[in-house]
């Protein structure tokens, strides 16, 4: 997903400045440290969907002393593109695992023990979640739902990672027993897009949800 | 001073060819006010080591000390009476007399201990008014939901005012949010009143909410991990 789909969704609340517009996005995605989003991509964006005629520009004299400055507001093509977004399911996010990786890698060179692979990513996400269940418990469910709705949703992606890695752990023994992924059981060419690329384990035997 | 102490605590079932070693030379620690998670896949000791503290079973090596008394010194009456005095107890199915109210459910320790009820339902009531129920104190645990029902169980637990409470799956038969409740609830036992809290846990959300994790497997301690240091509020 690009920033393009929540811009305009703010934009069909009122008309706003550039600066303005930055910082709506990085609330309404629970700060930036949720979702560091810089000046330049914010206009560039805007650049965008300016030029596809979904927001328009407007100059604001600013008042007093200040400057002026460029309102975006949404036109009608840019309604429809929002309502067609909101109309759509999201795509789960498949994305590569670099612990999946390591864990095979240690599986198939010798060089490292799984088990321990295993507990030294289990102690840091319990360390993670520990620190965002503190983060969440200290929220005020009356005026802050939004930032607890956000960590729940980290809390339990932590949760299924770490109940996955139990299971990981006992099917290391049988894991070793079986072949490892040759280059040649690849499909020639370059994976289809979409495609994980990946043979070995057969789709659907891991998390495939992020 | 530590508030338990084992040391190459072991305990072995049956004899022979057919024994089995539940649990492995443990020797740990758990300070005053804090909260510590077992962890571990079924059959690798945790529940038989919560029984061990809580002096339910009798280890078969080793020995463990609650709040400076050596379990392994003391008779069964001075076990039960420390039981009744330094210890609280959560399980997993409340065990709540279904035919008492919230209030004397809660007060029964003390009750059992010689103080006259009265007394003993107010004590309760303190604390079931702590944990939000004090709208519920003359429910009968069949009118409470699983969560509520849970929360006058540690309301029990705490009502003789012990330092150390032994929890036993305590959110095992409880749903997401009620889960997070109990367990946010067992955080602000440790936190805001200072008790040691010692849970037994298969579930990683729950265990998130300790101080320190400790992983057992095939009945040796496997790793200590500290999530959070120890805060000096008492």
């Amino acid at each position: 997903m690009s920033i393009r789909h929540a811009l305009l969704g703010l934009l069909a609340q009122k008309p706003r400045h550039g600066y303005e517009l930055r910082a709506a996005f990085e609330a309404v995605v629970g700060g930036s440290e949720a979702w560091d989003v810089k000046p330049a991509q914010i206009y560039t964006t805007l650049d965008r969907l300016e030029e596809a005629g979904l927001v328009e520009r407007h100059s604001d004299l600013g008042e007093g002393s200040e400057p002026a400055r460029r309102v975006y507001a949404l036109t009608e093509p840019g309604r429809a593109a929002l309502h067609e977004w909101f109309a759509a399911a999201v795509e789960a996010q498949h994305q590569r695992d670099e612990f999946f990786v390591k864990l095979m890698v240690a599986l198939f060179s010798g060089e490292a023990k799984p088990e321990r692979i295993i507990q030294t990513q289990r102690v840091h996400l319990y360390k993670e979640m520990h620190a965002m269940t503190t983060l969440r418990d200290s929220y005020d469910p009356r005026c802050a739902m939004a930032q607890i709705l956000l960590l729940d949703k980290a809390i339990m992606h932590l949760e299924a990672d770490l109940r996955w890695m139990d299971i990981t752990e006992m099917r290391i023994e049988a894991i070793k027993g079986q072949p490892f992924p040759e280059p040649e059981i690849r499909p020639r060419g370059r994976p289809r897009k979409g495609d994980t690329g990946s043979t070995f384990p057969p789709p659907g035997s891991v998390r495939s949800d992020q | 001073m530590t508030i338990i102490t084992t040391s190459q605590l072991t305990k072995i079932y049956g004899s022979g060819p057919t024994a089995v070693t539940a649990l492995d030379r443990v020797s740990l620690s758990v300070e005053p006010g804090e909260f510590v998670a077992i962890m571990g896949p079924s059959g690798c000791g945790k529940s038989t080591l919560l029984h061990l503290i809580g002096g339910l079973d009798k280890a078969s090596g080793g020995s463990i000390a609650v709040d400076g008394h050596n379990l392994n010194d003391l008779g069964d009456d001075e076990l039960t009476e420390l039981r009744r005095r330094k210890m609280g107890f959560v399980f997993q199915f409340y065990n709540l007399i279904p035919v008492m109210t919230a209030a004397e459910n809660a007060a029964l320790p003390v009750t059992l201990d010689g103080v006259r009820p009265a007394e003993a339902q107010k004590k309760a009531a303190e604390w079931l008014e702590r944990f939000g129920l004090g709208e519920r104190l003359n429910h009968r645990p069949d009118q409470l939901s699983g969560g509520q029902q849970q929360r006058v169980a540690i309301a029990r637990a705490l009502v003789a005012e012990p330092q150390l409470i032994l929890a036993d799956e305590p959110t095992g038969n409880l749903d997401t949010t009620s889960s997070d409740e109990i367990a946010g609830l067992l955080r602000q036992v440790s936190k805001e009143y200072g008790r040691a809290v010692v849970m037994v846990t298969h579930d990683p959300r729950i265990a998130a909410y300790a101080d320190r994790i400790i992983f057992l497997k095939d009945g040796k301690v496997v790793e200590e991990t500290i999530l959070e240091k120890k805060s000096k509020t008492h």
